[in-house]
């Protein structure tokens, strides 16, 4: 029993002295990353207790949420200098797709917000 | 000159301007002399029977006299009726003379016109087929009339106690008038049934609890099988196009005699001077052709509150009114009726809204309600089937559609967070971009 609880915390003080040596930049999309997903689930929760009456309100909001989380890792797949698969791309090419796929998601949803 | 031409000119166009009142624009059910054919077996009815006879002439019908078995009896020509009436008191015909038989008289019902039959001792099959379609079996034994030994009325003539006095009414002021039948009805004939299951024949008339029917000359071994209220002596059927037919088991029933007879019960307290065949009799016939009891619903409108067109479709929570008038006829045209058990219905395959409707006093018969929260296609519907009076059956088709896209108000309480959130995500989105691009 000890040594699981030992190994546990072993296991998370080793991951926050990796996650410290990330670059800041991956930080601030982390960050922005987790701030979609709470919104995401606070309007999870508010439909449970409320109701879906305007549905179509509710799918555009969660999806605006889970939407720019989506786009923003992918943006942090593709800034990461450790990642092999997008070594030849800039960063400005990566930001403008970033820009672009937000802007047309965020298009979508205001249409369908009603 | 000129002046008191164009006077007139202009009165009369104001008037004709005038709208006439509702019930006197619907045209009127029948003539006023409606023609009625007797069929009878022998002519000497015509004075035996003659008070019967005089009461329906007095009321305006006009009365033709045939013998049954006459060569040129005809009810109609081409499709066309000559009668809108029969009344056969021809018990003993086997055969009717003419175009006439058995499936010509259903036809004539069929085409929604009235019958009077009779049927009495030594009936023949002909009247027993007629009465069989319209529902009322006569007693099958030939020689079975209906006994009575606690109701008769002691004769001379009578050791059977065959000749009865029946009191056992039907409660309807629509059949029997609103006084009711003051003394009881002589009754001298065969008995008949109908089948429990049959719902459109009325029993107007049933034998006591202690009447029976059999052959008073034969010894049986068995108990007799019509006894009590089954046994019926006076029935009618109104059918479902509105024809009303009487059947009655006894000729004699109608005859001069029986109206100005007494009745003593033998062993019984109270007599009456004279029968209640008389009453019973007319009270009927008032009946029969459609005096009494026929009811007519016109001008069905339904609209919105605040609105007077009459719209296509409705909306789900929508309040509508409906309203529609009811008039009976009646010898002096079509009167209101007034009825508080008359009920709407807002149906898709089973009511969504079952109302009463209230009247005012002159056949406008209105309700109002709120559309349920269920679309399609609704009716309005009011099925009216009472004792005695013709059926009702209204429907009219509604489409009912759900809210449309803008009839919700446009910024909806509830998704206000849903609202907060995608503004969030945009100016989170702004503010990323400027942290990602700045970022040392």
């Amino acid at each position: 029993m000890a040594s699981t609880a030992g190994e546990v915390r072993a296991l998370l003080s080793s991951l926050r002295s990796a996650y410290a040596a990330t670059p800041t930049k991956l930080k601030i999309i982390d960050l922005y990353v987790a701030y979609a997903i709470c919104t995401a689930l606070i309007q999870v929760i508010y439909m449970a207790i409320v109701g879906s009456f305007p549905f179509n309100a509710f799918l555009s909001g969660f999806l605006s949420s889970v939407g720019t989380a989506v786009l923003a890792v992918c943006l942090r797949m593709q800034v990461n200098p450790k990642n092999k698969e997008f070594k030849e791309l800039p960063l400005e090419r990566a930001f403008a797709d970033f820009v672009l796929a937000n802007l047309v998601l965020h298009l979508v949803i205001m249409n369908f917000l009603g | 000159m000129e002046t008191s031409m164009l006077q007139l000119l202009f009165v009369s166009s104001l008037l004709s301007l005038v709208p006439l009142s509702s019930c006197l624009s619907l045209s009127p059910l029948r003539s006023p002399h409606p023609r009625i054919l007797v069929l009878l077996d022998d002519l000497a009815l015509k004075s035996s029977h003659s008070s019967f006879f005089s009461s329906l002439s007095d009321r305006g019908y006009i009365l033709d006299y045939k013998r049954a078995s006459d060569p040129s009896l005809a009810l109609k020509k081409f499709g066309e009726y000559f009668f809108d009436g029969l009344i056969v008191f021809s018990p003993t015909t086997e055969k009717f003379g003419g175009s006439v038989d058995a499936a010509s008289i259903i036809d004539f019902v069929d085409s929604g016109r009235d019958l009077i039959l009779a049927g009495d001792v030594g009936m023949s099959d002909v009247i027993r087929d007629i009465a069989y379609e319209c529902g009322v079996d006569f007693e099958e034994e030939p020689d079975a009339v209906v006994l009575d030994h606690f109701n008769f009325v002691s004769a001379k003539s009578d050791i059977d106690h065959s000749l009865i006095s029946a009191d056992s009414f039907i409660a309807s002021s629509v059949i029997l008038g609103e006084a009711g039948i003051q003394a009881p009805v002589l009754f001298h004939g065969v008995a008949h049934s109908v089948p429990p299951a049959n719902d459109m024949v009325i029993k107007v008339l049933t034998g006591s609890p202690t009447a029976y029917s059999a052959n008073p000359r034969v010894h049986s071994k068995e108990p007799p099988t019509l006894t009590g209220s089954s046994v019926g002596l006076v029935s009618a059927i109104q059918a479902r196009n509105n024809a009303r037919v009487v059947i009655f088991g006894s000729l004699a029933l109608f005859s001069n005699r029986y109206f100005t007879s007494p009745v003593k019960k033998h062993g019984g307290a109270s007599s009456y001077e004279k029968s209640g065949n008389e009453q019973f009799v007319t009270e009927l016939s008032k009946w029969v052709f459609h005096e009494r009891g026929h009811l007519k619903a016109v001008n069905v409108h339904h609209h919105r509150i605040g609105e007077t067109q009459e719209p296509s479709m409705y909306r789900i929570t929508d309040n509508l009114e409906y309203s529609m008038e009811i008039y009976e006829w009646s010898v002096n045209g079509w009167l209101p009726y007034a009825g508080d058990d008359v009920q709407l219905q807002f149906y898709m395959m089973s009511p969504y809204v079952l109302k009463t409707l209230t009247h005012n006093g002159q056949g406008l018969y209105s309700t109002s309600f709120q559309v349920p929260d269920v679309y399609g296609v609704f009716q309005f519907k009011v099925e009216y089937n009472r004792l005695g009076y013709t059926s009702l059956s209204l429907s009219k088709q509604i489409p009912v559609r759900p809210f449309r896209h803008n009839d919700y108000e446009r910024f909806i309480f509830a998704a206000y967070p849903y609202y907060s959130s995608c503004f969030s995500m945009m100016f989170g989105f702004f503010v990323f971009g400027l942290a990602f691009l700045y970022h040392k």
